[in-house]
């Protein structure tokens, strides 16, 4: 069973384009829902986040990334509820109102979020980290040390998660439960496995920090990598359809 | 206590079964072993002893209750567990809070709990005050031990206890293990080392592919070459070469050999069918035996370095 962003084998077109381009892609698809507060572009752009999940197959994995984000966006649509008193009045409050307008800004950050997140992560979980890092110094020119630090940094997220998992369960075995009590009791528990998890998490980066340089990690050039990155016909029609989604928000904005 | 696993199906994922119909029984007071290669289902089997999973089908029965129906601390009160790696368990600042910790988390007695600490402090040798962090793997795998021991369950779970430590932290490991069961105790460990399992467990059960291939005393089960072939397994050395004997002299090693019921009486055995005096070693001894002593069999142990220092046969 594969974790958090990590790489899931498979043939889709989106596992076969140019690791560079589904980058940029995903970055500018991001900045185009956040040049926008048209909520009928933006749903269009969920849409499209979504149908490109499923055309590699991550559905599953997509929506236990909504998940976590629609809890993250609630949070700010609430705050935006009770902090943006636009619109036609619905319910008074002391420092101001809830309004029309603050219920869809409250919907549009939640639309907004889940649509600049999907393709994000959907680039980690159809690209292989080596892959990603290499083309991007091989590409972009990023010094390999800071690519190489970027994917360590991701890599990791799953195997401190995995270590976290098993911490937990390791306290749950000793009668920590976890399972009773309000989210104050949960985290007063949780606060104490911090401790194991940065022991851990600082004996692996340091143990990975030593694997790599015994391994002549500062000889790495930009060139010294075998593998080459060319892009194909569709990864260049990619970027420009990323362009175009990022014009056409710019000019929603602009002119409606 | 008693631990019973009638027909149980378990899986992390649905879509991929790792127990497929799992039955045994440990007796109370027994000390079982669980073999197998990786990914037979061994530590998915321990889960299930503990409820940190809980069946899929079937059921798992902790004297007579299903899992099911307790709640984790409840369990946690019954079944000790030794995971694999130490620092997953350890979270607190000093050895004395790291001991503590269990009676905290249970709510228990807490004039109760210093006294335990006490004692186990004491008897593991520990400074209160050290930091776990600061300690030795072999050290701080102690000390996990430790914080399950200190709680008195009826039941320990020991997932691979001997990982990582070097042979005198497994011979002192084992020894308190051993010394646990003796006051007891009932003990389920999980174990790739087949010569700690053949010198300290009273019953074996081989696990293969999410199936239990075969069961029962510890020297029935090595002797079983096609099983442990089956399931991937080496039994240890001098089994091998009793095994071997067996072959050659059916009539004298078959009698000698088939009724030794410890490692020490199977090198005694091997050496009184190979004719070469009253002792053959071809291991290090996990058996905490003092030098010079004679045990059960009336075998002398070794002076002080064991056969694989000395150039033996492992």
């Amino acid at each position: 069973m594969n974790g958090f962003l990590e790489y899931v084998p498979g043939t889709s077109l989106l596992h076969r384009m140019n690791p560079v381009a589904k980058l940029l892609f995903a970055v500018l698809f991001a900045i185009t829902c956040f040049c926008t507060g048209n909520l009928v572009f933006l749903c269009a752009m969920l849409v499209f986040a979504l149908a490109l999940a499923a055309s590699c197959g991550m559905m599953k994995q997509t929506f236990g990334l909504m998940k976590a984000v629609f809890v993250f966006s609630l949070i700010l649509a609430i705050l935006l509820i009770f902090t943006t008193p636009t619109g036609d009045r619905l319910i008074d409050l002391p420092w101001g109102y809830i309004g029309t307008g603050s219920i869809l800004a409250a919907v549009t950050t939640i639309v907004r979020l889940e649509a600049a997140a999907i393709p994000l992560f959907l680039t980690f979980y159809v690209t292989k980290m080596s892959d990603l890092s290499n083309s991007v110094v091989k590409v972009l020119h990023v010094p390999y040390k800071y690519a190489f630090t970027f994917s360590s940094t991701v890599h990791f997220i799953p195997v401190f998660m995995n270590d976290m998992k098993g911490i937990m369960e390791a306290q749950t075995a000793r009668g920590v439960e976890f399972d009773v009590g309000g989210i104050v009791n949960k985290i007063r528990l949780m606060v104490p496995l911090c401790v194991p998890l940065l022991v851990s998490s600082v004996r692996k980066t340091n143990s990975a920090a030593i694997a790599a340089e015994v391994r002549g990690f500062n000889l790495r050039t930009r060139d010294s990598g075998y593998k080459q990155y060319p892009f194909a016909a569709f990864d260049v029609a990619a970027m420009v359809l990323a362009v175009l989604l990022l014009a056409a928000a710019i000019c929603i904005t602009v002119f409606l | 206590m008693t631990i019973e696993f009638r027909d149980v199906h378990a899986s992390y994922d649905a879509t991929i079964p790792i127990l497929r119909g799992v039955d045994f029984t440990v007796n109370d007071g027994e000390f079982v072993a669980f073999v197998g290669t990786n990914g037979a289902g061994k530590s998915t089997t321990m889960r299930l002893v503990n409820g940190l999973l809980k069946p899929d089908a079937g059921e798992v029965l902790i004297d007579g209750i299903p899992t099911t129906q307790l709640k984790t601390s409840e369990l946690a009160r019954r079944v000790g567990f030794l995971f694999q790696n130490p620092d997953s368990q350890i979270c607190c600042n000093t050895v004395r809070d790291e001991l503590l910790f269990g009676f905290r988390a249970l709510k228990m007695d807490m004039d109760h709990a210093e006294r335990r600490v006490d004692e186990i402090v004491a008897e593991f040798g520990f400074n209160p005050d050290d930091d776990p962090f600061l300690l030795n793997r072999g050290t701080r795998q102690l000390l996990a031990l430790a914080s399950i021991v200190v709680l008195e369950t009826p039941v320990i779970v020991l997932d691979e206890p001997t990982t990582g430590l070097d042979f005198r932290e497994c011979v002192k490991v084992l020894g308190l293990i051993r010394r646990l069961h003796e006051q007891g105790t009932t003990v389920v460990m999980v174990c790739h080392d087949m010569e700690v399992v053949a010198d300290f467990a009273e019953r074996v059960i081989v696990m293969h592919d999410g199936l239990v291939v075969d069961q029962g005393p510890t020297f029935e089960v090595l002797r079983n070459r096609r099983t442990l072939e089956a399931a991937n397994l080496v039994p240890p050395q001098i089994v091998d070469i009793s095994l071997g004997l067996s072959i050659m002299q059916p009539g004298l090693a078959d009698t000698l050999i088939g009724s030794a019921n410890t490692l020490n009486e199977m090198e005694a055995a091997v050496a009184s069918a190979v004719g070469k005096g009253d002792h053959v070693t071809a291991r290090p001894t996990y058996a905490p035996t003092a030098p010079g002593a004679e045990d059960a069999a009336g075998i002398v142990a070794p002076a002080t370095t064991p056969a694989m220092f000395e150039g033996g046969a492992r």
